[in-house]
């Protein structure tokens, strides 16, 4: 006796849940656009260790060549250098995906373009 | 760590409370090791007994047992793709071990496991090398692609080749970094401010105000560091599957 009552509103909760669905992910999309939300200074701070933490794997890989073929310093010399470059590619990167170099670097950046093709069912 | 009791290092100091040793290895059980088996335990008790007796329409803690759920669900998929869900009980569970460790060693006499640096690298390497394998074994050799830029001559390859390597290996250390440094700077903090209460006197009331600010700051920063932490695993997830 209470089937037709029933039903409906067990529909109108279905259609409801379709569009809070469809919301989130429309929601989840345009937030996914701007990289990791987080404040400014959280940001910096990633970026900074982005930047230390390649300078001292160079410095231990050139430390480690010297201590090997014992050529220092110029094993030290050289992965100092390198180390610091990758520093700053990852420094690079990580501001590239976070979409705070504006609309031009956003594209370019591989996990998007990934993404935009491979995810989405 | 030789520090006195005053001193606010004091707290990361790790002491044996079980002293076992194996040949000349020191295994001990130490208060680390405690509270990560304290912490292993309220994440396990905290899914098994929020989800106990599930309902559709979920009580408070089945509530938030499956915010956390679709929480992380959603960053693997949104960051790794549909391939990278398959690793998704690997994100879950580093995410909810980071953020109870986070969470539980801001409790007074507790310790902060993932203050300990050995800890987080452990973390950190953990994925370094889970990632290496999943890219190696979907991509075989093919996997040395990713160490040059796509585009570039070939005649740059010698100076870009051990950029990209080094930019590679660069990964664990600054996972690790970040959370560890987080971390212990907040509970460094806290102690410092700590310390001004005494020697204040009637005026350590200021330095007691500023730390229950910094209290609710440090529950933010470990809910963010285990966020970050697992969106980066994310990340590096996807590097692995789809190289370019």
């Amino acid at each position: 006796m209470s089937e037709p009552g029933g039903a409906d509103p067990l529909r109108d909760l279905g259609e409801r849940l379709d569009r809070a669905r469809r919301a989130q992910q429309v929601g989840g999309e345009s937030e996914r656009d701007q990289g990791l939300p987080q404040g400014g200074l959280a940001f910096a701070l990633r970026v900074g260790v982005e930047l230390v933490a390649a300078l001292a794997v160079g410095l231990a890989i050139g430390w480690g060549v010297d201590r090997w073929l014992g050529t220092r310093p110029w094993g030290l010399v050289v992965f100092f250098f390198l180390g610091a470059a990758a520093g700053m590619l990852n420094v690079y990167r990580a501001v590239q995906s976070s979409g705070m170099m504006g609309a031009g670097g956003e594209t370019a950046h591989k996990p998007h373009g990934d993404r935009t093709n491979e995810d989405e069912d | 760590m030789a520090a006195n009791k005053t001193s606010p290092l004091e707290q990361f100091t790790i002491h044996r409370i079980v002293p076992i040793h194996i040949g000349r290895l020191d295994a001990s059980f130490t208060n680390s090791a405690l509270l990560m088996c304290i912490v292993v335990g309220l994440v396990v008790a905290f899914m098994a007994l929020s989800m106990r007796g599930a309902r559709l329409v979920p009580s408070r803690w089945q509530s938030m047992a499956e915010l956390s759920y679709e929480f992380i669900a959603n960053m693997v998929r949104d960051n790794a793709g549909a391939a990278g869900a398959r690793y998704f009980p690997f994100v879950f569970t580093l995410f909810m071990f980071i953020l109870f460790s986070n969470l539980v060693g801001l409790f007074p006499f507790s310790y902060t496991v993932t203050s300990q640096f050995i800890v987080t690298a452990g973390l950190a390497v953990t994925v370094f090398i889970g990632v290496t394998i999943i890219a190696f074994a979907r991509h075989g050799f093919h996997f040395f692609t990713f160490f040059f830029p796509e585009g570039a001559p070939v005649i740059m390859a010698p100076l870009l080749v051990p950029i990209e390597i080094i930019s590679y290996l660069s990964r664990p250390f600054s996972l690790a970094i970040r959370l560890f440094a987080n971390m212990m700077a907040g509970h460094i903090m806290l102690a410092v401010f700590a310390g001004f209460v005494v020697s204040l006197g009637l005026f350590g009331v200021l330095p007691i105000l500023f730390d229950s600010v910094l209290i609710g700051f440090e529950v933010f920063i470990g809910i963010l560091q285990a966020y970050v932490f697992a969106i980066l695993a994310c990340l590096y997830l996807n590097d692995a599957l789809y190289m370019h």
